[in-house]
């Protein structure tokens, strides 16, 4: 109840300064006047008395309600905290130049598609399947970018994956990218579903003073880890040892699959040599991540104002029976004690 | 005596009639639909330079501490993004190199508002992929770009060029001016600041000076003056034998320089003054989107009501002063 007042408001509030004026009725009388040589020549009529006090009410109730009307009140809308099926999911996009090119490593011709319009296509599929997941974007080449925040506005997001597609830029810089993703799952309650979904070409060495910062995170925050890595054709696969030295610069995609294999966070790599294979990883992801998920539901506000021309409209439809249903002393010879209302007559109107 | 006299001797009253109005006026709202129109929205891309000389501390924040011009940039942003009629869309780029990167294609400003705003709070110069600030050609692919997006465009830079132009002078626009409408918005004072410089970590190690930053353009053909320099020779120092001199390591708003690209591709020019300039400048400048408004006539009737209401009681009142009688009953 007290809760239910608290959420009162008003557009206006400045005009609420006007309700004084409501108690005009009260100094006031809409009627006719009619000079009588004295009241007690009456005998006093508790009816009269009460219709008296109605006319009044009506008066007051009908300043008061288009007072109150005017100055626009409102309940507050509120926020509502509520559980469903969905994940927290933070995107992490590679944006180097060479994700433009084909998954056979030419630029596009013709029917052909790139890496980065093929993830771009079956991403904003992806985003807004479910209703109460939550979208985080963050592109990364030579610097990491925030694109759009940790949101439930899947529009957004999908505006955010539109734009995947245009020219990349230099260098793929996966750690700082990686710090960047993980800094978009911010505050939430520790139930629920992270996701941390990574969408390269390539790879790149970590160094090992930022592994140490990286690690640190993943174990704080404890996402689910997927890894779309999008091969090109005849390029070395996450699997594939190098021939020669196996060090993290000669084969630096294997060498971060073991390091996200070192995290003990659920992780999975997803190897895809073509958009068919990318759209089978995306629906696995998408079957993977079913948890309960808190999500905020928006109660709009609750305009107030037609109850007040109700409560106005009522006052009204008072004062003006009243007013049909006046009657002149004089002329109607009544000796009704209040002489400016004819009862009888204000009912029938 | 009958019941119609008195009745039709009401109907005479003019209060009557004045509370009749008021009555049908408050039924009319409930009847009234809110009149469906369409208002001027707009329909931006925003490109905000992230290059180093944006981060200059040339402004003062409302707590009087000094402000870098991104930080303003942002704040000017942030204050429009809230400012813009529901309907409005804003895309989000960056710009530093020579190209701008676009962040997000247009996201309607007030169910993504909060996403939009959140963009905003993180822009950050550690964004920039390069260091170059090739400031008319990452225009004229800012327009190019507002063009594929069908948005008006609002550039908000320094117009500081780094490298220098050559003295040939920069590209050309090669576009049709006017094609796309919106702002070059300038940034920073008039006056030259020093730039702060960062280290590889990303912290703060002080400010650029003379010698760190290139003073003049030598690449390409030497200027027309060339010959007249001191030690000037042909083949072996075309530029002259000085080293070159200037304030580049220095930043101040290059409005002339904008305010020319401006008229060289028919956007206009505005400063990033304070937080409420931009919003006129738009304003102005903007192609109106119609987007749908809603319009309310319950107030107007409800106003003309309590108008007729107050009259027919004051009257009375004013009246009744005549009559103390009336006052008890």
């Amino acid at each position: 109840m007290t809760d239910a007042l608290v959420r009162l408001s008003a557009d206006h509030p400045l005009l609420l300064w006007l309700l004084p004026l409501a108690l005009l009725p009260l100094l006031a009388s809409a009627q006719r006047a009619t000079p009588v040589a004295s009241i007690a020549a009456g005998p006093p009529d508790g009816l009269s008395r009460a219709v008296g006090v109605v006319v009044r009410l009506g008066g007051i109730l009908a300043l008061a309600g288009l007072i109150l009307a005017l100055s626009g009140p409102y309940r507050r809308g509120e926020t509502l905290t509520r559980t469903g099926i969905g994940a927290q999911v933070s995107i992490l996009i590679d944006r180097s130049g060479s994700m433009n090119e084909t998954f056979a490593g030419r630029q596009p011709s013709g029917a052909e598609e790139s890496k980065a319009a093929a993830s771009r296509r079956l991403l904003a599929a992806f985003v807004g399947s479910r209703t109460h997941d939550q979208f985080a974007v963050t592109a990364f080449s030579t610097a990491p970018m925030l694109v759009v925040p940790m949101t439930d506005r899947h529009d957004a997001v999908r505006a955010a994956i539109a734009a995947i597609d245009r020219p990349g830029l230099d260098y793929t810089n996966i750690a700082r990218g990686l710090a960047m993703g993980l800094s978009q799952f911010a505050a939430a309650s520790p139930s629920t579903s992270r996701a941390l979904l990574l969408v390269s070409d390539g790879a790149a060495v970590i160094d090992p003073r930022v592994q140490e910062t990286l690690r640190a995170a993943f174990t704080r925050l404890r996402p689910n880890l997927y890894w779309l890595f999008l091969r090109t054709k005849g390029s070395p696969s996450i699997s594939d040892r190098p021939q020669g030295e196996d060090t993290p610069q000669a084969a630096p995609e294997r060498h971060l699959d073991l390091f996200f294999k070192s995290l003990r966070t659920p992780y999975r790599a997803f190897e895809a040599e073509g958009a068919e294979a990318v759209a089978d990883a995306i629906t696995q992801i998408e079957r993977l991540e079913r948890d309960p998920i808190p999500y905020t539901e928006q109660r709009p506000r609750r305009d107030l104002a037609g109850f007040a021309y109700g409560m106005a409209l009522i006052g009204l439809l008072i004062l003006v029976l009243a007013k049909l249903g006046e009657a002149d002393l004089r002329r109607t010879g009544s000796s009704d004690a209040a002489p400016n209302r004819s009862l009888p007559v204000r009912l029938a109107a | 005596m009958t019941a119609s006299s008195p009745i039709a001797r009401n109907l005479r009253d003019w209060r009557l009639r004045g509370l009749a109005g008021a009555l049908g006026l408050v039924a009319l709202t409930f009847v009234v639909p809110p009149l469906n129109l369409t208002r001027d929205g707009v329909s931006i891309l925003a490109v905000v330079d992230i290059t180093g000389s944006m981060n200059v501390r040339d402004y003062v924040n409302p707590d009087g501490q000094p402000a870098s011009r991104i930080e303003t940039a942002k704040t000017v942003l942030r204050d429009l993004l809230a400012r813009l009629p529901c309907g409005s869309r804003l895309a989000l780029g960056l710009f530093t190199e020579r190209r701008p990167f676009l962040l997000f294609a247009p996201i309607e400003t007030c169910s993504g508002f909060a996403p939009i705003d959140g963009a905003l709070a993180a822009l950050d110069w550690r964004m920039a992929w390069e260091g170059d600030s090739r400031i008319s050609a990452g225009l004229f692919r800012s327009i190019d770009l507002a063009a594929e997006l069908g948005t008006d465009l609002v550039f908000i830079t320094d117009g500081q060029e780094a490298p220098p132009l050559p003295s040939s002078g920069g590209p050309r626009f090669d576009g049709r001016p006017g094609a796309v409408r919106g702002l070059i918005v300038g940034a920073g004072a008039s006056g030259l600041s020093p730039i702060p410089r960062y280290n590889d970590r990303g912290r703060e190690t002080g400010f650029y000076g003379p010698g760190d930053v290139q003073q003049q353009n030598r690449f390409g053909p030497p200027p027309a003056d060339a010959e007249s320099r001191d030690g000037y020779n042909p083949r072996n120092a075309p530029f002259g034998a000085a080293a070159a001199t200037g304030t580049e390591h220095l930043s101040s708003v290059r409005e002339p320089y904008l305010r020319a690209l401006g008229r060289e591709t028919g956007l206009a020019y505005a400063p990033l003054a304070g937080p409420a300039g931009l919003a006129s400048a738009l304003a102005a400048e903007a192609t109106p989107r119609p987007v749908p408004g809603r319009f309310d006539p319950r107030p107007v009737l409800g106003a003309m009501a309590l108008l007729l209401l107050l009259a027919t009681f004051l009257s009375a009142l004013l009246r009744a002063r005549g009559f103390p009688t009336w006052k008890k009953a």
